[in-house]
């Protein structure tokens, strides 16, 4: 019998020879799983395996849920950083993606904090664009802000 | 971290103190605003874990305007849960007792119930009048806007201006004008009438 590493020793501790998977290292997989639980569903195999097993699913469903929380959170940074300056949200989305200005929840929100000033003058042309195609919504706001110049939008012909 | 951006962390996470006057405003109204400022859903690095709401402090609460028969119909439930023991209270007669407990009561139910509420509402102060509590008072450095502009009342108005004001036609001799009378004492009314209905 050659034993390679002291590893492979460990596997055959008490038989001689054995079929399938060793048990100890089996288990040692899942319970590396529960390290963080806490009472006896981190030690004892029987309760943690069920643990386990419900954990890989919530895993599996948050992987969806955490990319909605998100988009959530950089939508609720963004009508913060749009309240600021009595604008919308909605408005700003809607008259950047008119003028063809393909940016993200995400880095509006980022700009919003790490970039105020270019989020004012993005939210300056999204005003004026919003008052000048008369955007539902547009009028409440009050006047749009001044010496800001948007060429018109012109309507696609297929 | 080098000092100038320890310092920055200091200043974006620091605590606003804002105030707001809830003369002549829809408590409904203003309670979700204000329930904004208290959470720091105003600013762009809102986040619900961390540390961002401000400080609001409502002054005139006692000069609320609910929004048409509000004063008689909304009714404020309580229950000390005894048997027997519970309550309706008239919004009305919530005001006369307590001129704070209408505002506060809208910022309240403004927010959702979850653990962080109660916390949240540490962070409301309330006034019934003008009148500041002197320690808060240098500590605000905002004011919110009012959701609605104060009208000016006729009869508050210097009466100069009530007279320069321009007059399409003219008034008949016999034509008499009605003086504005204060309201009359509704709580008592009421009271009594409570009384006789229970009597009965």
């Amino acid at each position: 019998m050659v034993f390679l590493s002291v590893m492979r020793q460990v596997g055959f501790r008490f038989t001689g020879t054995h079929r399938g998977p060793d048990k100890f290292w089996r288990r040692r997989r899942f319970f590396k799983m529960t390290a963080h639980f806490v009472g006896r569903k981190r030690n004892c195999f029987r309760i943690a395996i069920k643990y386990v097993h419900r954990a890989m699913v919530f895993a599996t469903k948050d992987r969806k849920l955490r990319k909605e929380t998100v988009r959530d959170l950089w939508e609720t940074r963004l009508e913060g950083a749009c309240m600021e300056h009595n604008f919308t949200r909605k408005l700003l989305m809607d008259s950047l993606s008119r003028h063809n200005v393909l940016l993200n929840r995400k880095s509006l929100s980022n700009l919003a904090i790490w970039e105020p000033r270019t989020f004012q003058s993005l939210m300056n042309i999204a005003w004026v664009t919003a008052a000048q195609e008369r955007i539902r919504g547009a009028d409440g706001l009050g006047p749009a802000p001044k010496n800001v110049f948007v060429p018109q939008i012109e309507d696609e012909v297929d | 971290m080098s000092a100038v951006k320890r310092v920055q962390q200091w200043a974006s996470f620091a605590r606003v103190w804002h105030l707001f006057d809830a003369r002549w405003q829809n408590p409904f109204d203003s309670g979700v605003l204000i329930a904004k400022y208290l959470k720091g859903l105003y600013k762009p690095l809102y986040g619900a874990q961390s540390l961002c709401g401000d400080h609001v402090v409502v002054i005139n609460c006692r000069h609320v305007a609910l929004p048409g028969n509000e004063w008689r119909k909304r009714v404020y439930f309580h229950h000390a849960t005894y048997p027997g023991s519970q309550t309706w209270t008239p919004a009305w007669e919530m005001h006369t007792r307590n001129p704070v407990m209408v505002m506060k009561k809208a910022v309240y139910t403004s927010m959702h119930g979850n653990l962080q509420r109660r916390h949240t509402m540490m962070r409301l102060h309330l006034f019934a009048d003008e009148e500041i509590d002197p320690e808060i008072a240098p500590r605000i450095s905002n004011v919110i806007k009012q959701i609605r502009p104060v009208p000016e009342r006729l009869d508050l108005m210097p009466e100069e201006k009530v007279k320069s004001f321009p007059q399409i036609a003219d008034l008949d001799k016999d034509y008499v004008i009605p003086e504005l009378k204060e309201y009359p004492n509704w709580e008592s009314k009421f009271r009594k009438m409570k009384k006789e209905g229970k009597k009965k």
